[in-house]
C-alpha cells in the first residue's frame, strides 16, 4: 500500500467532481430540495385540523350528549367541529362534498348500555383518512363517562419515552433521510464514475500502472467519503438548523432549514453515515462490473435502493414486516444505519450503547465485505 | 524490485545487452474456443522498434495485454526485462499506450498527466513538463482533455504512457486517427526513444508504417507468420510490397513461391 498512489487517486476524484457541476448539484442540492419538500408536506399535514360533523340520531337529550361531544372535541387540538344536529344522509353528503373529513354518528339505539358510536369517513383513501383519526379518538375516549350525568369529561394525557408526544413525523424521519440520501447518491455516483473508467479505457491504463486494486478502492473511498462528508454536513445543518427570515415587502416570511429537534450527537450520526457510505462506494464499483452503460447503472436503483427504502425500517418497523421478509431486511445495510441513526438522534444514545455499537459493527462488516468484492472484481479482465 | 524512476535513459536492462527485453515462451490465450494467441515464441533484444503487424482480430492487442500483464495467459510465459508477467512492481518500467485514449475528459492536460505519472512514482514537475513539450502540449496545461482535438488527445495519451521514462514501451495502434504530419512526429519520437536504449513494440494494421520499424512481426490468427527486418521480409517473399509479402506468408495468394510457403510454417 503506497499512500502517495492512494492520494493521487483521491485528488483525481476530487478534481473530476469540481469539473462536474451536475454531479455536485445531485450531491448537494437534490437532497436539500427533497428534504425541504418532505418537511413542507409533513408539517402541513400535521397542522391541518380534522373537520368533524356530529350526527345525533339517538333518543338521548340532544343538548346533553352533543354538548359533551362538542366540548370534548373542541378541547382536542387538531379537531374542528363543523356541524351538528343533522341527519346521517346530510353528513354523508358533506363527506362527499369534502366539507368535513369525519362524521361522528350516535345511532338511534345509542344508550348507556350500548354506547356504540359510528365514525364515518369517505373511504377513497382509508389509510390517508385514518391519519385524521388519532385526534378524534383521543377526544372520544373521553366520552366513556357519558352516562354519568354531569361528571366532568376525563382527559387523557399522552406521554412518550423518547422525544415528545408532539413529535411530528418529520422529527422521526429527518435524521433517517440523511443516511438514506448519502447511501443513494454515493452509490449512483461511484457506480457511474467507475463505469466511465471501464468504458473510457482509463481503467485499462490504471491497471497497467503499479497501482494496486486495494489502492484504487481506497482512493475511491476517500474521494467519495470526502464528498459524502460534505453532503452529510450540509444536509444535517439543513435538517437540524432553522433560520427564520422575516417578511420583507412582497416576500412573505419563510424559514431556511427544518429545525428538527434532536438530542443526539451529530458526530456519531455522521460516523454511522460514513461507514454506510463506504459500503456504498464499494457496492457501486462492484455493480459497475455488470453494467455496460450509465443507464444500466440507473437500472440497479429498483434492485438496490428501493428495497432498502421499503424494508429498511424507513416506513415500517422491521418487526412488523412479514416473517419471510424480516431476514431480508436484516441483511440490508440501510436497516442498521436507520436503527443507529434513530437511536442516536431520537433516543440520544452514544457509543456506550450496545445497540449503536452493534449497528456500527454490522455496517463496518458489510463495508469490508463489499470492499473485498470490489477489489476482486477490478481484477476481472477488461475487454 | 519497485523501480520508481525511469531507467531507460541509462541503457538497456541490467541483465546485459544479449538478454531479451521482451520474451514470450509458448504463450497462449484462449477465450472459450477461440485461440486469440496460439502459442507464440519470441525473444526481442532491447533498443529497437518492433512492429506488430496483422489484420484486425489477429491477436495483436491480446498479445500486448499478455505482455503487460493485464490478461493472464492460458499457458506459456510472458516476460519483460527478465521478469515474469504479470508483475505489478515491474509495471513501473513499462509504458503502455492503449488503443483508446484512456484519459479523463473532465481533467485538464496537466491533471491527466500528473495523475498517471504519480501512480508510476514520477512527480518531478520539470520531467512532466518536458514530456508535454515533446508532444507539443506544453501550451495547454489547463485545457480540459474534452476540449482537445483528436490528435491532441492522442498526444496526451502518449505523454501519459511515457512520462515515467519506461524501458519497455507497448503502443497499441498509436497512430490510428492521427494525421500524416503528426504521424511523422510520432515516429521520430519513437526512434529517439529507441536510440536512448528503449524497446518499443508498436502494433499497427497499416503496412505503410512497417518500414519505420527495425524489425517486423507478421501476426495472424494468434500465430507469428514471419519475423525480420522489413528489407529481409521483402527479399524472402520476393516482392517490394509488404502487403503482398504479408499475404504470401499467410499462404493466401495463388502464386506462393516455394520459399515463402516454407517460411509460413515457421
Amino acid at each position: 500500500m503506497n499512500p502517495r498512489r492512494v492520494a493521487a487517486v483521491f485528488r483525481r476524484i476530487v478534481a473530476q467532481f469540481r469539473r462536474d457541476p451536475r454531479s455536485l448539484a445531485l450531491l448537494f442540492v437534490a437532497p436539500l430540495a427533497i428534504i425541504a419538500l418532505l418537511g413542507w408536506v409533513l408539517s402541513s399535514q400535521t397542522s391541518g385540523s380534522v373537520r368533524v360533523a356530529i350526527v345525533n340520531e339517538s333518543s338521548n337529550p340532544v343538548g346533553l350528549i352533543a354538548s359533551k361531544l362538542q366540548s370534548a372535541l373542541s378541547q382536542q387540538t387538531g379537531v374542528a367541529v363543523q356541524e351538528w344536529t343533522i341527519d346521517e344522509a346530510t353528513a354523508r353528503q358533506m363527506l362527499k362534498d369534502q366539507t368535513v373529513d369525519v362524521a361522528v354518528i350516535l345511532p338511534p339505539d345509542f344508550s348507556v348500555d350500548n354506547p356504540k358510536i359510528e365514525v364515518l369517513t369517505l373511504g377513497l383513501n382509508p389509510a390517508g383518512e385514518s391519519s385524521a383519526l388519532p385526534a378524534l379518538q383521543k377526544a372520544l375516549l373521553g366520552l366513556e363517562a357519558l352516562g354519568n350525568g354531569d361528571s366532568p369529561v376525563p382527559t387523557i394525557e399522552r406521554a412518550t419515552v423518547y422525544g415528545s408526544p408532539d413529535a411530528t413525523q418529520l422529527d422521526s424521519l429527518a435524521p433517517v433521510v440523511v443516511g438514506f440520501f448519502a447511501y443513494f447518491f454515493v452509490f449512483i455516483l461511484t457506480g457511474i464514475s467507475f463505469l466511465r473508467e471501464r468504458i473510457g479505457g482509463t481503467l485499462e491504463r490504471l491497471l497497467a500502472t503499479p497501482v494496486s486494486r486495494a489502492e484504487i478502492v481506497l482512493g475511491y473511498s476517500l474521494g467519495f467519503g470526502f464528498f459524502a462528508t460534505l453532503q452529510v454536513a450540509i444536509v444535517m445543518a439543513f435538517v437540524l438548523g432553522r433560520l427564520d427570515i422575516p417578511a420583507l415587502g412582497p416576500v412573505p416570511a419563510f424559514a431556511i432549514g427544518l429545525g428538527v429537534r434532536t438530542i443526539g450527537n451529530p458526530l456519531i450520526a455522521y460516523l454511522l453515515v460514513l461507514v454506510l457510505g463506504l459500503g456504498a462506494v464499494s457496492l457501486g464499483i462492484f455493480l459497475s462490473t455488470f453494467a455496460r452503460t450509465e443507464l444500466q447503472i440507473l437500472q440497479f436503483i429498483p434492485i438496490v435502493i428501493v428495497p432498502q427504502g421499503l424494508l429498511g425500517g424507513f416506513f415500517w418497523p422491521i418487526e412488523r414486516l412479514p416473517d419471510l421478509l424480516q431476514p431480508v431486511a436484516r441483511i440490508l445495510p440501510v436497516t442498521y444505519a436507520i436503527d443507529g441513526l434513530r437511536q442516536v438522534m431520537i433516543a440520544g444514545a452514544d457509543l456506550s450503547s450496545g445497540q449503536v455499537l452493534l449497528d456500527l459493527s454490522v455496517l463496518a462488516g458489510i463495508a469490508a465485505f463489499f470492499i473485498a468484492l470490489a477489489a476482486a472484481t477490478i481484477r476481472r479482465e477488461v475487454a | 524490485m519497485a523501480v520508481t524512476s525511469g531507467p531507460a535513459a541509462s541503457g538497456p536492462a541490467a541483465s546485459g545487452p544479449a538478454a531479451p527485453a521482451v520474451e514470450a515462451v509458448a504463450l497462449r490465450k484462449d477465450f472459450g474456443s477461440i485461440h486469440a494467441v496460439d502459442g507464440i515464441d519470441m525473444a526481442l533484444p532491447p533498443g529497437r522498434i518492433y512492429g506488430l503487424l496483422g489484420p484486425n482480430g489477429s491477436g495483436k492487442t491480446t498479445l500486448i495485454r499478455l505482455l503487460v500483464g493485464l490478461a493472464s495467459a492460458t499457458s506459456g510465459k510472458a516476460r519483460v526485462l527478465g521478469v515474469d508477467m504479470p508483475s505489478r512492481p515491474n509495471l513501473a518500467r513499462i509504458g503502455y499506450m492503449t488503443q483508446a485514449d484512456g484519459i479523463y475528459p473532465e481533467l485538464s492536460v496537466w491533471e491527466n498527466l500528473s495523475f498517471f505519472a504519480a501512480l508510476y512514482g514520477q512527480t518531478d514537475r520539470a520531467v512532466l513538463l518536458r514530456s508535454l513539450e515533446l508532444v507539443e502540449l506544453d501550451g495547454r496545461l489547463g485545457t480540459p482533455a474534452q476540449n482537445l482535438s483528436g490528435g491532441m488527445r492522442r498526444r496526451l495519451s502518449m505523454a501519459c504512457a511515457l512520462a515515467h521514462h519506461p524501458a519497455v514501451i507497448f503502443l497499441d495502434e498509436p497512430t490510428v486517427g492521427v494525421d500524416p504530419a503528426l504521424r511523422v512526429q510520432f515516429w521520430n519520437h519513437f526512434h529517439r526513444l529507441a536510440a536512448d536504449g528503449g524497446t518499443l513494440l508498436v502494433s499497427s494494421h497499416v503496412m505503410d508504417e512497417a518500414d519505420r520499424c527495425d524489425e517486423l512481426l507478421f501476426i495472424r490468427d494468434g500465430h507469428v507468420l514471419a519475423q525480420g527486418a522489413p528489407a529481409e521480409l521483402r527479399k524472402r517473399a520476393g516482392t517490394d510490397n509488404l502487403e503482398t509479402a504479408f499475404l504470401q506468408f499467410a499462404g493466401e495468394t495463388a502464386a506462393v513461391p516455394e520459399t515463402t510457403s516454407a517460411e509460413a510454417t515457421r
